[in-house]
């Protein structure tokens, strides 16, 4: 089945919010057992990366010749496999990062318990995503990405009012110092693993969560080793009781974390990383139910009824919306086709062209051309300076043609 | 496993029904409605050179269609 690529991208995005805000229900439900962060995140690991490996081996069983897992989540994927060499940096950073990341989150949400408030601090990330993406990406922000960012950023602080009534500001710093960076951590270099080839095929976001569960394991389990030795403590081996204690909560939350993640990863190999973060901002949206539901059955304080607490969650939500929609709908794609000169190294001409901002893609073909680029653009006048000007400078460069992407399509 | 862009020249106003048959055909990846010379490029993974062509004979018996030129990847560096 093919959807509009645009669309799929969406779906993917928001069922991962969506699953993504009842786990942090669960989490809060959680967080009453085990209220240590290093415990809690410890005992979530060991469960992510048994829940991981059992659906992962699921997925790999062959249906008419195809796994499970390329039929129903990712077409990209055929079995579960041992990481490559060329992975092993990013699985280690990406692990690192999630590792930095739940600590954090679970820190978080022991001092705040409300999830409606939790969640949207952590969508500030947008705000790192898209700095390091202009260093990395090769794209400068464009205005619209700085003002989108902002806007969401705002609206994130503004929506993390608490529906009882509080705004911490002492977890600011666990969100800005910890949470955020980790999910940086994450996001670019799951970004960087989806988008390798491996064994002349698209990574596959099964594979990619799978090792990333373990690389975070590991850092986690050396992480809270660091903790017990410098502070007496003896979280390290606490966590192996609370997890047998605890058994089906943490199933379950292993089970959600996984197929959130793996709807995340697909939607990050389509949209950027920062574009895909402002469409997972609607989790905060997704929470609010969460939150009422909590409160109602006591696992936190009663919600507010003061009008104007409510109308700064209502702006804060609606803002975040507005950078949502003005992030997405502002992409710019083309192709460019491209005959080159006789008596050039076509190497070199293809290394030149990649250098180039803004391009996402570089094919060299047989054909009636010699070179098709796929080019991604907030602006068409940034494409013209950023990519037409390069082109035009490019000696080896006999003609191109510029094709701008009116709509377009994936196959699912 | 062979990829190529197929780029597509359309009749007037047949474009919409065209994609439509497309989105059926099974080894196509990615379609796009551009602007310029050409109308659709298609981006198309087949496991041998016969079953691109297989691919291309489709799209070409499709009401519309007045004209494909296909590109087959060589080599390839993306993001």
């Amino acid at each position: 089945m093919k959807i509009r690529k645009k669309y799929l991208f969406y779906l993917l995005a928001f069922s991962s919010s969506i699953v993504a805000a009842l786990l942090s229900g669960v989490d809060v439900i959680l967080e009453r057992f085990l209220k240590n962060p290093w415990v809690l995140g410890l005992s979530i690991f060991y469960f992510g990366v048994l829940m991981s490996l059992f659906f992962s081996l699921i997925f790999s069983i062959k249906f008419k010749g195809k796994s499970l897992g390329s039929i129903t989540i990712d077409p990209t994927f055929s079995k579960i496999r041992f990481f490559k060499k060329k992975e092993i940096i990013y699985h280690l950073l990406g692990g690192a990062g999630n590792a930095i990341l739940t600590i954090g989150y679970f820190a978080l949400l022991i001092i705040i318990k409300d999830p409606s408030v939790v969640l949207p601090f952590s969508q500030v990330v947008i705000l790192y995503l898209v700095i390091i993406e202009s260093v990395t990406e090769k794209n400068a922000p464009t205005l619209v990405e700085i003002q989108s960012s902002i806007i969401v950023t705002f609206g994130a602080i503004l929506g993390s009012v608490s529906l009882t009534g509080s705004i911490s500001i002492e977890s600011l710093a666990i969100v800005f110092l910890v949470i955020n960076p980790g999910w940086v951590l994450l996001s670019i270099n799951q970004r960087k693993l989806k988008m390798l080839k491996i064994d002349n095929k698209n990574n596959d976001a099964i594979n990619i969560r799978l090792w990333n569960v373990i690389f975070a394991c590991f850092f986690t389990i050396i992480f809270t080793l660091v903790f017990d030795y410098y502070s007496g403590t003896n979280y390290f081996l606490e966590s192996f009781y609370s997890s047998i204690k605890h058994l089906g909560w943490l199933i379950l939350v292993g089970t959600g974390t996984f197929f959130s993640f793996v709807l995340y990863i697909r939607a990050l190999g389509i949209g950027k990383a920062s574009v895909t973060q402002a469409v997972k901002s609607s989790v905060i949206v997704f929470s609010i139910p969460v939150s009422i539901i909590l409160a109602y059955y006591g696992y936190i304080d009663p919600i507010t009824a003061d009008p104007v607490l409510l109308l700064i969650k209502f702006i804060g939500i609606t803002l975040i919306l507005l950078g949502i929609i003005s992030f997405a709908l502002t992409l710019i794609k083309a192709y460019i086709f491209i005959k080159i000169k006789p008596g050039y190294p076509i190497e070199e001409t293809l290394k030149k062209l990649w250098n180039i901002n803004g391009v996402n893609r570089v094919c060299a073909v047989a054909g009636e051309y010699d070179v098709i680029l796929k080019i991604r653009t907030r602006t068409l006048v940034r494409g013209y300076e950023n990519i037409l000007r390069k082109l035009e400078s490019i000696e080896e460069i006999k003609e191109f043609k510029w094709q701008s992407v009116l709509k377009d399509w994936e196959n699912i | 496993m062979i990829t190529a862009y197929i780029l597509i020249n359309m009749q007037p106003g047949k474009t919409d029904k065209a994609i439509e048959e497309m989105r059926k055909i099974e080894n196509i990846q990615k379609i796009s409605i551009v602007t310029g010379e050409y109308d659709i490029v298609v981006r198309v993974n087949t496991k041998t050179l016969d079953k691109l062509l297989k691919v291309t004979d489709k799209i070409q018996l499709i009401k519309g269609v007045s004209k494909t030129t296909t590109q087959v990847i060589e080599k390839e560096i993306a993001l």
